[in-house]
Parts: structure tokens; sequence; C-alpha cells
């Protein structure tokens, strides 16, 4: 009886905490038009459903100093945080579950930009979208030219990407920057995306594959 | 000896579910009703605040010109107007103007935004008149512009975070292609200027070709000068519209009201089906005691006596009821807040529900007053039992 009026009590405060447009610390990142956006980046789904995730609740301080390490870069700036609500789009043909959509921001050299990816239910990437930059270039890194080089792509061939030093391997480095004058955007947009990759396998695929059968895959 | 009240709280808890369900009915419609009375508080508080925050009581711009940048963006950037900057002379005369301040509202078409582009908003201010009008700004960082010419920008806190922009950062107003450098970063206000990007009126008119222009002016009137006089005579300017800051105050209020009577309503109804569920309870509790009331009687209590017992009975039921609505309405006050935000179409800054002990007092009174005249037919019922009809009644079960 007292841990179910303990529990009561615990959900009452943290409806009333959360409540709190003050209480939300970051803002996150969500599709302008998730009905639009979905059915253009995920062509052949017929729905979705929204997960609202963040380091903080998942994982607190160790999740985030993993996925720091991972990324090879410190969390910084005001907005950047581990508060962060990340909105993860559960992507569905009919009942069965093809993919996700997830979207990050991310500090450019005039303002927020903000990258999605689409992923398969292993991690590729089979769509790029930059929904916000603001530069005199971002129409060339916005364009679906740029974009169709990221799709294929895999956390793996990220992780050799030296977010500091730029210097990438493989397929990353294969990708080119459609304006040279705007490297601060580009290389923005790739730490974007290495992060979005990171993110989504500490939140989705690890904990799927721990659950299934088979245990975590060996890394 | 045992008191009445203890006798009554005994009986209430013979048929504990019934009582419990009853108790719940009482306490959800209080709840409700607390939590509206606190939301019309609040509104009123919350809006007023709003209002003084803009720092002038009016303002005037070009007839026709939208003056919300919620109505800029629906569209698109277009339909602003502007007045002559030589205005600020001709107001500045009149004797009931402490200060006044020009603003440059702009809006530039951001091709980037989304998938079919949005629009970015500017307000070029004055500093110094501008800091004098909100003297409650507080910066997180940084400072005002240091120059009037200066490319400077102060973001509101929700654009800063929006932008990810912080005091050293550049931004860049798209299709103009001008950099502007971040030098301040205002605290949160829970006002439309936690979304605003200030820059330097003069930078502003530059570079929106609008030189000499502006869109608004924000008027502070002397305290205790009587403004509708200043009003009819602002009136008297050519092609400009003057907005008082009251009279939008009454026009929110008004539209608000409509709704608030309507939801009103639906709280006195549910309290109305709460106390025919209280009739409902205490009579039949009533029935079912019919013998025992009656073995009372024949012991010596008096009429009045058992219209006591079970009018005690009504009350502890709608007290502790009105009591746990209270607690309720105070506990979810900020979950009601979200909730009523998210339906209205306009909702000022800050708390939306002020629950005030004045608030909670009238309410349980108000809540007790209805029990105590939901109690009397079965009181009175229970008074009138007749002790040896009771009795064979029983027997005759």
């Amino acid at each position: 009886m007292f841990s179910s009026v303990k529990t009561i009590i615990i959900v009452v405060l943290l409806l009333v905490l959360g409540g709190s447009p003050e209480a939300w610390g970051a803002v996150g990142c969500d599709l302008n038009d998730p009905d639009r956006d979905v059915a253009r980046l995920f062509p052949g789904s017929t729905g979705y459903k929204t997960v609202y995730v963040s380091i903080d609740r998942k994982g607190g301080e160790p999740l985030l100093a993993k996925v720091e390490t991972r990324l090879g870069d410190k969390f910084h700036g005001i907005y950047e945080t581990i508060d962060v609500p990340y909105t993860i789009y559960e992507i569905f043909a009919d009942k069965k579950k093809i993919g996700y959509i997830h979207g990050v921001n991310q500090k450019g050299q005039f303002g927020g930009i903000q990258v999605f990816v689409a992923l398969d239910l292993e991690g590729t990437i089979k769509a790029f979208y930059i929904q916000k930059m603001t530069s005199q270039y971002a129409g060339k890194l916005r364009d679906a030219k740029f974009g169709r080089q990221f799709i294929g792509l895999t956390l793996k061939d990220f992780e050799q990407y030296d977010i500091i030093s730029g210097k990438a391997s493989g397929k990353v480095e294969a990708i080119k920057n459609p304006a040279p004058e705007a490297e601060a955007d580009f290389r923005a947009a790739l730490r974007a995306t290495k992060k979005n990759l990171v993110l989504m396998d500490e939140f989705v695929y690890l904990p799927q594959a721990a659950s299934s059968p088979g245990g975590p895959p060996k890394q | 000896m045992i008191t009445k009240i203890q006798v009554a709280y005994k009986n209430l808890l013979r048929k504990r579910v019934r009582s419990l369900l009853t108790l719940v009915g009482i306490a959800l419609s209080s709840w409700v009703l607390v939590s509206l009375l606190g939301f019309n508080n609040g509104y009123k508080t919350a809006l007023s605040k709003d209002i003084d925050n803009m720092g002038f009581q009016l303002m005037i711009m070009a007839k026709g010109c939208p003056y919300e940048a919620a109505t800029m963006m629906l569209k698109g950037g277009t339909g602003l107007k502007y007045m002559k900057e030589s205005i600020i002379g001709e107001v500045a005369k009149e004797p009931e103007v402490e200060k006044t301040t020009p603003i440059l509202m702009a809006a530039a078409f951001d091709p980037n935004k989304g998938e079919s582009g949005g629009v970015a908003v500017y307000f070029g201010v004055d500093p110094k008149t501008f800091s004098e009008m909100k003297p409650f700004f507080k910066f997180r960082k940084g400072a005002w512009f240091r120059e009037e010419n200066a490319y400077e920008a102060v973001m509101g806190y929700e654009a800063a975070e929006l932008e990810q922009r912080e005091v050293g950062d550049m931004i860049l107003i798209p299709g103009k292609n001008v950099q502007f450098k971040v030098v301040g970063i205002l605290e949160r206000t829970g006002t439309q200027d936690d979304g605003t990007i200030f820059v330097p009126l003069k930078t502003a008119q530059k570079v929106f070709g609008k030189p000499d222009e502006i869109t608004t002016l924000g008027i502070k009137v002397k305290k205790g000068v009587d403004s509708a006089r200043l009003e009819e005579r602002l009136y008297q300017l050519q092609d400009v519209q003057v907005v008082s800051m009251a009279q939008v105050k009454d026009t929110i209020m008004k539209l608000i009201s409509t709704a608030k009577v309507m939801v009103l309503s639906i709280a006195l109804i549910a309290i109305l089906i709460a106390m025919v569920g209280v009739i409902n309870t205490i009579l039949t509790s009533v029935w079912e005691r019919f013998q025992e009331i009656g073995i009372l009687k024949t012991i010596g209590a008096m009429p009045w006596d058992i219209f006591k017992l079970i009018w005690i009975e009504t009350l502890i039921l709608c007290t502790t009821g009105g009591v746990l609505g209270v607690i309720l309405a105070l506990i979810l006050a900020r979950v009601t807040d979200v909730v009523i935000r998210s339906v209205l179409p306009y909702a000022p800054g800050g708390g939306l529900v002020l629950i005030d002990l004045e608030l909670v007092l009238i309410t349980l009174a108000g809540i007790m007053g209805i029990g105590l005249v939901s109690g009397i037919y079965p009181a009175w019922k229970a008074g009138r039992i007749r002790p040896l009809e009771a009795i064979r009644g029983e027997a005759s079960r």
C-alpha cells in the first residue's frame, strides 16, 4: 500500500516539475512538418511514432562521457547539454517498423543547423536532410546532391572521422564539400551527422542488440 | 463520551467504498472549480504583467500596420508600413509624454528554413531609450550595442537557443548577406522579447533600406496624467493608428471571458452532479440505518439530534472532498497551466493559474455551503423517521 502511494507521489511530482516550461532546460530538434517530411524522407512508410529521449534520462553522466568519447569531441556551448531532448521518429510500413528518423542541433557559423538522417533498422543512412541552416552557401549544402553522398554510410564509416582536425578516411573522406567557402558549416554538418549516429546507436541500436537473443555485438 | 462528529465519521466508514467514491466526486469537481477560478486570477495578472513589461502604455504606428510579430510571420513578412522618424519630435512635445522609443520592425525571408523557407524578424531599436523602457531586461551575458551604427545584435534567450548563438558569434541576415556580431544575450523574460533579435535602429534602417523610417513608436505616459486625452490628440496626427495597451488588455480579457463562462458552467454542472451524489449516498445510508435510527429515537434521541447527525456526515464528506480538491488544484497548478497554454491561442508569460488563500477559503466555503444544503433533505427525512414504524419495518424483513 505504502509503495503504491509513494509511486503516485513520484509520478505527480514528475508531472509537476516536468510540466513547467521553465523546467525544460534545452531545445530539441523536431521535424517542422512530420507528416510531410516523414513521407518524403522515408518513401514507402505509412506512419510514424514519436519517442523522446535524453542522455540525462537514458544514462546520465556516464552515458554523456561515452557519447563524447565515441564522438571524439566534448559537448560544448550552453545549448549542447546533457538534458537536450531528442526526438526519434520510429517509421512504420503498415504495422512493421522499417526505420528511424532522427535530428540534432549543431552550432553553425551563422546560426543553428538542424541535421536529420533517415536510418534503416541496421543503422544505414537512407536519407540526409539539413532542415535549417543560415549561410550564404546554405543552398549548396542543403542541396539533394550533397545529401546523396551520405546515403549508404553507417556509424562505422564515421568512426574514423576526427571532428577536431577534420581528418577523414574511406567513405567519409569521399564526401565532397560543395561550398569550400563554407568549410565551417560543412564540418559542422559532418559533426552533426556523427553525433546523430552515435546517439542513435546508444539510444536505439545497442539496447536493441543487447535485448536480442544473441546479446550485444562485440565492439 | 463519543461525540456526534465521531458517530458521523464512523457511519461513513461503514461503507468505505461508497463514501470514497462520493469523496472523489466532490474532490474532482472542487479541483476543477479552484483551477478555473485560479486561472481567472492568474490570466489577468499574467496579462497585466506582460503588457506592463512592454514598457510603454501607448504605441503609434502607420495605419494598417500589423504590430504583432506573429501577424508578420503569418503574412510572410509583408504588410509592414512605415512612418517618418520626425514623428518622434511631434509626439515628444505632448506634455503627457514622459519618454518615447522608436522601433523598426523588419523581416527577412530565409529560404533555408525548412522546406518552404521561413521569416526571420529583427527589431531595430535605440539602445538608450529602449533599455529605459525595459528596465526588467537582464543580460545572461554581454550588454547592449556600443554604438548606434554598430553591426551588433542582442538576442532574446529563445532566439539565441534556437540559433545556438553565444556572445561573440556572428549572425547573418538572410538575403542581405550582412553579418552582425552577437554582443548580448538576454535572460528569459517569458514575453515575446525572448524570441526577438535586436539590432541598432540606425543599422537596421540602413540594412533594410528604410532611412529615417520606423514602424512603431512606443510611448511612456507620465504618472497620473489622462492618457485618454493624449490618445485623442495623437489620433489627430496624419496616417497613424494609436494602440493603447489598456485596450489590448480589455480586448483579450473579453475574448477569454467568453470561453471562461462556458468552462465555468461545466464546472458548476460537475459540482451539481457531485452534490446529487452526496444526497444519494446519505439518503441510501439513512434507509440502510432505518431500524438503527428508530432505536436511537426510542432511547431518547430527538428529531433534531438525528438531523444534526446526518447533516454532519454530509458536512464531513463535502469538507474533506473540498480540501482534497484544493490540494489537488495546488499540486497540479503547473500541469493545468501547461494544458491551458496548449489550448489557448494566446497566453501571456508567467503562471496562468494563481491560487491564493482568499480563493481557497471562498471555494471551501462555497462547497461546504452547497454540502449543507444537499444534506438538508436526507437529514430531514432521517429526523422524521418514526421509531415504531422503523422497528416494525425491520421485523417484517
